[in-house]
């Protein structure tokens, strides 16, 4: 390990131990190693931003390839900084109104054509007893989950009678769903902390090794 | 204050302790149980595995920093299927922080294990804002918003993209993703263009994607570090997802246990002091 | 004029994708409309990422100027921001023009530094310092989730505890461990966790919510493109 790699490796660790004394309590250098994780993340967009979309997207196409009118998204995404002057800020409503009408007209299509045509048609599952229980079985919880599910968040009418029966069906089956989402989320926040463990056992502890 | 009054109150950094010692012990003393491939894994692994070598594949780094532990193996693990079959291999991110520095750090340190040329055998797009516009956008031409790779290189002095257009061209998308991209991979691109579509995703984000892959617009799913250990052994890389497996069972166990013991607890004191009091 | 015009270039820009997806973008001239219009949303969509920044920036040198409680950790965001910017816009090489004058200064050796590739100091501040914390931060939050399931995850009721012992259920299935405990029990235990679990009754409420979640994605989509939902402009 060179001396850069260990410097590299020791600023690293001092940093990921500076933030993990916050679970201990709330101390100048988890506030020193946060406010440098927000300001790095922050100049990262910078620097992202410079290479990839205004030297990519706008600079190169415009001197290289003569695609002159790439102006005007530029001026467009300029006029987005009117936010920040209370007299001019409107003009960035014009801005915004392009990306928001865009993203509306690509996601009323895909919305409908993407999730709810194939997704509703997956749920139009066969109960012929001669697929075998098992799978007769799964296709039932599966209709009557997605039934009840959608009952459920159904508000525009008040919950009783069959309405109510149903939604209660629909909350069991929901339990069952977020329990699951639960374990999941255990496991996730696991994984990160035996990520971040196997750094400081392995690629700190090496380094410590290494020196005495 | 009897013995589970005190354990009802006990502090929080006992727990906090406890967690971090059962996450130390295992790399310690390794155990090592098999690790068991899911139907899900499984049917990921078999479509990469049964595309036609040196296909025109996608795979995506649409993750953030936070979550490498689980998502660097499986982008990993997918890049050692994809060079082995020979495949030609396009990278990107939707990420804006760290996703096309990911995206350049593992994807070069496989393939110099196979002694693959950057932009002959693989090219790294990089990012674009707006997903929306860019996974819509490169159905009909991806030089049309990517007109260069990540460093800049005009995309006409890629060889590998001068056979690429747009999603016609690729023959799968290997989603890796630690938030909800994969719903806009699957309903703006599999839904329109048909290209089939795998993800790798963090064991937050898996659970949501089982009506896809049930639906089949999801062919295949990793869930988390676990679901990244099942394609390490498909594959066969023993990497960190392996490894991490037997930190990973013996915390969950603890909480198990923790889960149980607040449950005894709670109904210990619920009949001394009545429901409600117990915090 | 001020509510007017964003109104119609939303229903535009809108309608331009509708219209498209029904189109071949290749052959017709509204879809290649389509691709010009995507590339300008891209465009503009990287322009609002440093909208975020300009925040940052602003609070932070006003905290700093003031001198106000704690203003040398503001102080250590700013220059922070400047050490990951200033180096990744700075030109690798001599061949554009400001990299003609820049490296009449500075000598060219440095450019490998600069920008953002493998190597340069960007690239090094975001794997050796930024990454690390971003992941820590995120790692806390395993003792987090540990002391809430010892202190709230009771089961209070029916509903409370079949969310607990599916919870319980699926921790034990995604370990290794777990898997092979389960088997003690019965060897098709973990599969029928697979399939009737995550697969039946996970996936059945996960798809009754994203079709409710597509539909009202879809009505809210319409309400833009017809300038009935206008909150996203703000007042004034």
């Amino acid at each position: 390990m060179t001396l850069v790699e260990q410097l590299q490796i020791w600023l690293g660790a001092f940093l990921v131990l500076s933030l993990f004394s916050f679970l201990y309590k709330d101390n100048p250098f988890y506030k020193f190693a946060e406010h440098i994780f927000a300001g790095l993340s922050a100049g990262y967009y910078i620097g992202l931003i410079w290479q990839n979309v205004i030297i990519q997207q706008l600079i190169d196409p415009m001197f290289d390839q003569g695609r002159w009118w790439l102006v005007f998204p530029g001026l467009l995404g300029l006029l987005m900084f009117a936010r920040f002057f209370p007299k001019w800020s409107w003009i960035s409503r014009i801005s915004l109104a392009f990306i928001m009408g865009n993203t509306a007209g690509v996601f009323l299509i895909s919305q409908l054509h993407g999730i709810v045509l194939p997704q509703t048609v997956a749920t139009m599952l066969s109960l012929d007893p001669r697929n075998g229980f098992g799978t007769v079985l799964l296709a039932l919880i599966v209709v009557c989950g997605v039934i009840s599910t959608l009952v459920y968040f159904y508000f525009s009418k008040e919950h009783k009678g069959i309405l109510g029966g149903t939604a209660k069906v629909g909350i069991w089956f929901i339990m069952i769903s977020f329990g699951a989402h639960f374990g999941y989320t255990v496991m996730a926040r696991i994984s990160l902390l035996i990520g971040q463990v196997r750094f400081l056992m392995f690629d700190w502890g090496g380094s410590i090794k290494q020196l005495f | 204050m009897g013995f589970w009054d005190k354990l009802a109150n006990l502090d929080r950094r006992w727990i906090y302790l406890s967690v971090a010692i059962s996450v130390i012990f295992p790399m310690l003393f390794v155990i090592k149980f098999p690790v068991e491939i899911s139907p899900e894994a499984r049917q990921l692994y078999n479509a990469v595995e049964s595309l036609p070598d040196s296909s025109v594949v996608f795979l995506t780094f649409d993750y953030y920093p936070s979550t490498l532990a689980e998502t660097e193996p499986m982008s990993i693990a997918a890049l050692n299927q994809m060079f082995r079959k020979n495949m030609k291999v396009i990278t990107m991110t939707t990420i804006p922080l760290g996703g096309p520095s990911i995206a350049e750090r593992v994807t070069r340190m496989v393939a110099e294990k196979y002694n693959k040329v950057y932009g002959v055998d693989y090219v790294n797009l990089g990012y674009k804002a707006n997903y929306v516009a860019v996974l819509k956008g490169m159905g009909s031409s991806i030089e049309s918003i990517y007109p260069s790779d990540n460093r800049g290189t005009p995309l006409k002095d890629l060889p590998l993209m001068n056979k690429v257009k747009n999603y016609n061209d690729i023959k799968f998308i290997y989603v890796v993703a630690d938030n909800a991209i994969v719903d806009y991979w699957i309903s703006i691109v599999n839904a329109q263009y048909k290209t089939p579509v795998g993800a790798g995703m963090t064991a937050v984000m898996a659970p949501k994607m089982y009506p896809f892959v049930q639906a089949g617009q999801l062919t295949g799913l990793l869930g988390g570090m676990k679901g990244a250990a099942e394609y390490e052994e498909l594959v066969g890389v023993k990497g960190t997802a392996i490894r991490g497996m037997d930190a990973q069972s013996l915390v969950h166990l603890l909480i198990i246990g923790f889960v149980i013991l607040g449950n005894i607890s709670y109904f210990v004191t619920r009949k001394k002091t009545g429901p409600g009091v117990m915090k | 004029m001020r509510t007017t015009l964003p109104v119609i270039i939303a229903f535009i820009s809108g309608l331009i994708m509708v219209v498209s997806f029904f189109l071949n973008p290749q052959t017709t001239f509204l879809g290649n409309t389509e691709e010009e219009v995507l590339q300008w949303a891209s465009i503009i969509g990287g322009f609002t990422l440093l909208l975020g920044v300009v925040s940052i920036v602003r609070v932070n040198s006003k905290t700093v100027g003031q001198r106000k409680k704690g203003w040398l950790f503001n102080l250590a965001t700013l220059i922070s921001i400047f050490a990951m910017a200033i180096p990744s816009i700075l030109p690798v090489t001599s061949q554009s023009n400001f990299g003609s004058i820049f490296y009449k200064v500075f000598p060219e050796s440095w450019g490998s530094l600069f920008g953002t590739a493998p190597g340069s100091i960007y690239d090094w501040l975001f794997n050796y310092l930024d990454s690390p914390m971003m992941a820590t931060m995120f790692a806390m939050l395993a003792f987090y989730i540990a002391s809430a399931a010892y202190r709230a995850f009771r089961a209070r009721n029916a509903e409370a505890t079949l969310l607990l012992l599916t919870a319980v259920l699926v921790m034990l299935w995604r370990i290794p461990m777990g898997e092979a405990f389960l088997r003690l029990f019965g060897d098709n235990i973990p599969g029928y966790i697979n399939t009737y679990i995550m697969n039946g009754a996970n996936a059945a409420v996960q798809r009754g919510i994203v079709i409710g979640a597509a539909l009202g994605a879809a009505s809210m989509s319409l309400r833009i493109m017809l300038g009935i939902e206008r909150t996203y402009m703000g007042k004034g």
